[in-house]
């Protein structure tokens, strides 16, 4: 078996720093920040600065910053916080599977995709709308055009899905709620972090009993790796996304030479990590599968890859190709060997499968 | 009107039947194409999109395509 060398998953591992910092942020955050104990002290010191440096990276306000954990259950509180009992949700066909589950509950309109990706604004003839929109998608990196879609909508309530666009893409000014996601700044996976810009217009969801105090927290050591890997990727990202625009640029080039390509969305309009290119008549598990055995790991929004069998609602939902996909995320630390390997390496094999 | 069966098959299959099945098709011609896959309705949006054809969804698993493309 091939060694995997090259990683082109949406995950990665943990920003150098970050891995740094966690054996000392578990030894010196273990105990419980709300206790008067010296211990609870010191542990309180150190989500202090946490928050604060968070607060710095992200340009927001300290004490408008919630970490949650699991990132799924930002969506819920960050949706469901602004919501008043005549509201009424407004929300992209693109959207996190984790925003249509919380939709599924409560009455809603869904925004369509224009086959670039973006949003087609449309008039909701209603009052108290909230709407929750996606700075940029999760699978295709394609980029909203957020104050184009907030004037559409004119609602007062706005909820931010920030956790793929992380802080390649600055939050327009107007939002009441926002979630990162801290796997985007290489942080520690399943740790959200939620922006509840304009307290008067969000309430905590979840049963509670005392308002002022979030039943829901993450862990301190987790919580300081983040910290510390966001720190440090705040000045690294205008390097990465340079180099990955060059990268994603040679590979968009190398697949639209393949006949029957379909990518997804243009790069200008787009992350400059990601990609997601679909190629007729190729079976994606197989495709996947033969781009492993030659080293490179990759994603998948085709329905044979998925655990429920349907296709990749996102893809359906452009009226993009959803078979024969692969999703791509360019890393920090990728080489132009590894570009050239994985390119040769989809070319290689979608020919093959054609066969 | 010819039909091509590809119930149970799935995704990329019915598609890949249905090309080599269309590429022996004169333009204006239709055939019908039965398939049960989720993934085939979002698939022939795209493909109709690029081999220039079209296609008319008759019923949940039953779709008429119509080749317009001299490919």
């Amino acid at each position: 078996m091939v060694r995997v060398t090259g990683n082109f998953q949406s995950e990665s591992t943990l920003h150098p720093k970050a891995f740094d910092v966690l054996h000392a942020a578990f030894d010196n955050g273990w105990a419980d920040p709300a206790k008067l104990s010296q211990s609870g002290a010191k542990a309180r010191q150190l989500k202090n600065n946490a928050l604060e440096s968070i607060s710095t990276s992200l340009s927001v306000e300290v004490d408008s910053i919630l970490p949650v954990s699991p990132t799924s259950l930002g969506y819920f509180l960050g949706v469901q916080g602004l919501f008043l009992d005549s509201s009424t949700l407004i929300h992209g066909a693109t959207d996190r599977k984790d925003v249509f589950a919380v939709a599924a509950k409560i009455p809603h309109h869904v925004l369509k995709s224009a086959l670039n990706g973006r949003f087609i604004p449309t008039d909701v003839a209603t009052k108290n709308l909230v709407l929750a929109l996606q700075i940029a998608n999760a699978e295709t990196g394609v980029i909203q055009e957020c104050d184009a879609i907030i004037a559409s909508t004119q609602s007062e309530r706005i909820f931010l899905d920030a956790t793929t666009s992380g802080i390649r893409v600055p939050l327009p000014d107007q939002f009441s709620t926002a979630l990162f996601d801290s796997k985007s700044w290489y942080g520690p996976a399943e740790l959200g972090i939620l922006i509840v810009k304009k307290h008067s217009h969000w309430s905590n969801p979840l049963p509670h009993i005392n308002a002022a105090h979030p039943n829901f927290d993450v862990s301190l050591p987790l919580l300081l790796a983040s910290a510390v890997a966001l720190e440090n990727f705040s000045t690294e990202v205008e390097g990465a996304n340079t180099q990955a625009r060059t990268f994603n640029q040679n590979l968009r080039s190398k697949f639209s030479q393949v006949s029957d390509a379909d990518i997804a969305g243009s790069l200008d309009t787009s992350l400059a990590h990601m990609l997601s290119v679909s190629f007729l008549n190729c079976n994606g598990e197989e495709l996947l599968r033969a781009i492993e055995s030659d080293g490179y790991s990759v994603d998948s929004g085709s329905a044979c890859t998925a655990d429920n069998l349907q296709p990749s609602h996102v893809l359906s939902a452009m009226g993009v190709l959803t078979h024969g996909n692969i999703r791509l995320t360019i890393h920090p630390g990728t080489t132009q060997a590894d570009i050239d390997g994985l390119s040769a390496s989809v070319i290689k094999n979608v020919n093959a499968l054609r066969q | 009107m010819k039909e091509i069966d590809a119930r149970g098959l799935r995704c990329p299959q019915p598609i890949i039947e249905l090309g080599k099945e269309v590429s022996f098709m004169q333009a204006g011609d239709q055939v019908m194409l039965h398939s049960d896959d989720p993934a085939t309705e979002p698939d022939l949006v795209a493909w109709s999109r690029m081999t220039g054809n079209v296609f008319d969804k008759k019923s949940q698993d039953s779709f008429v395509i119509t080749k317009l493309s001299v490919r």
